[in-house]
């Protein structure tokens, strides 16, 4: 915990940070604001931090914002840092990683793909990956309705048995 | 010279699990490659956020169909680090010899995938034979063969049953005898050395540049970099084990450290027999009120064990309500899985891509999720 709080103070000395959180006992959650991401970013790289071991994000509908989660990793003192920020999420922009940690590139095109970010910089990141010939709304933002979807898409089937009351379930 | 689109998956016999490359190939030297997941994709992360904590146990194993064990366990931790939830014990010692075992039936998966692009046959059918050993040990012990749905949060879902001791230390034993048969078999094979030795190369750079982990890196970084080294979960700071790393990352050695792997699990699982308590309670109860309603406190956690491929973690998030507000799979494979194929799968031959699938350690429904 005390090289957790060194790390901390160093980074609030250089950086303005919003808030912090420990969620565990060798994790760090850091909020910072957009503009300052990629230069937390490339100090975090340069003191250790070498691999981006995931780049998510949150839907938080309630309070209109999208939370892009990076979490960066030290193999030397196994301290994970979180580094989160918030966009807004009507036009969701951001600029890419790609040439602080390459291997972000296809996790930057998953958020875009799940939740509709845009990151500049980043041409592959348009196309799709998982999804062919997706034609709806991102689907893992929130006001998505999966059973919506698949009712106006596919036609309803009609099951001509009961399968529980021929095994003697539920009558 | 013409440049040829070749389809490699995802009904391929070389390819693991349904995943698909397209390769534009030269004769028979591979000029670009693209890798077109999506075809396991079961939409498991939009899932999980319309069911309950709990009736996510029966869904997460199946993430990775390989080893599903390491699914339930990052779940397990991380709604106990979110609820706060200290773990029994007894508990801790049962996962890690669940978690080993089904360490050592991937690892033995993993030789079967060494036989199929080698034509070394025999390797899949002794090494998936011996796989089925441990799976008679999960049946006796979980109910289930394949997705056990053991380890919840708590604990784990009920004891060990009586006399399996002696059980999983006979399997022990019979392993040990058989490990080094296989080394025979698949390490002093002159078709794996004709087809393994200084090909597939996986420099230091490049792990960093992808952020691979797992048997990869360390063969390629010279260093310990083991999550249950580097930060222990369960009990694995109370054990002895060596990790196999060294300098020099090629398909073969990436291979030869399986066997390695495969003892050290043994290791651990006889010290964990020995060590841990006799008796006592394997679960605690959190359920508060109704037995499936319950709810995990609002917070933001990223859970992360080693897997037999590398880091793999869940970030888990959760508003406090009886299901989860959205959790995110970081696969292990992801890295050289995608961009790994697109940078670095260029310049082998056709008959080697299925190698550097299997040698790189690609679970194809792990990144597709």
């Amino acid at each position: 915990m005390n090289s957790m709080n060194s790390i901390y103070e160093n980074l609030k000395s250089k950086f303005n940070i919003l808030g912090v959180d420990y969620p565990d006992d060798m994790q760090m959650a850091i909020d910072l604001d957009e503009k300052d991401i990629h230069t937390v970013i490339v100090y975090l790289k340069s003191i250790g931090y070498t691999q981006l071991s995931m780049l998510t994000c949150v839907d938080w509908i309630k309070e209109g914002v999208f939370q892009l989660v990076y979490i960066v990793f030290n193999w030397d003192n196994g301290i994970h840092i979180l580094v989160r920020t918030k966009l807004d999420r009507e036009n969701p922009k951001f600029r890419t990683i790609v040439e602080i940690y390459p291997g972000a590139q296809f996790y930057e095109r998953d958020v875009h793909e799940f939740f509709g970010v845009e990151f500049e910089g980043n041409e592959i990141s348009y196309k799709n990956l998982f999804l062919e010939l997706w034609d709806d709304m991102p689907p893992m933002r929130k006001d998505f309705d999966p059973q919506k979807y698949s009712d106006e898409k596919y036609a309803a089937r009609e099951y001509k048995s009961k399968f529980i009351s021929e095994v003697g379930g539920e009558k | 010279m013409k440049e040829v689109k070749l389809f490699l998956g995802p009904q391929h016999p070389g390819m693991h699990g349904n995943y698909s490359v397209h390769m534009y190939v030269d004769g028979d030297i591979i000029k670009k490659a693209y890798p077109l997941p999506g075809m396991l994709h079961r939409g498991f992360e939009k899932l999980m956020e319309r069911r309950l904590w709990m009736g996510n146990i029966a869904l997460i194993p199946r993430i990775c169909v390989v080893e599903p064990d390491i699914n339930e366990m990052v779940y397990a931790m991380g709604i106990e680090k979110l609820g706060n939830i200290e773990v029994p014990e007894r508990a801790h010692w049962i996962r890690m010899i669940i978690l080993e075992l089904a360490r050592i039936a991937i690892h033995l998966m993993s030789f079967g995938g060494i036989g199929g692009p080698t034509g070394l046959y025999t390797a899949s059918y002794w090494s998936i034979a011996d796989r089925d050993l441990i799976l008679d040990i999960f049946e006796k012990i979980t109910g289930a063969r394949v997705y056990h749905m053991y380890i919840v949060a708590g604990g784990v879902r009920k004891d060990l049953p009586e006399g399996i001791e002696e059980e999983i230390i006979g399997l022990l034993d019979y392993l040990e005898k058989r490990l080094p048969e296989y080394e025979e078999l698949i390490l002093k094979n002159p078709i794996i050395h004709a087809r393994l030795k200084d090909n597939i190369l996986l420099p230091e750079e490049v792990v960093w540049e992808l952020g691979v982990t797992g048997i990869g890196m360390r063969s390629a970084v010279d260093k310990e970099y083991d999550i249950r080294k580097v930060k222990p979960y369960a009990r694995y700071d109370q054990v002895e084990f060596d990790v196999p790393f060294g300098p020099y990352s090629d398909a073969y050695t990436r291979v030869s450290y399986k066997p390695i792997e495969i003892r050290q699990s043994i290791r651990i699982i006889r010290q964990s027999l020995e060590k841990m308590p006799k008796e006592g309670p394997v679960r605690v109860k959190i359920s508060t009120g109704s037995a499936l309603r319950w709810t995990v406190p609002a917070g933001m956690v990223y859970p992360v064990i080693e897997s037999a491929r590398g880091e793999y973690g869940y970030l888990m998030v959760s508003d406090g309500s009886e299901m989860p507000y959205r959790i995110a799979v970081r696969g292990a494979s992801y890295p050289q899985g995608l961009l790994g194929v697109e940078k670095y799968l260029p310049g082998h031959r056709i008959d080697d891509a299925s190698l550097w699938m299997d040698t790189m350690g690609v679970c194809a429904p792990e990144i597709d999720r």
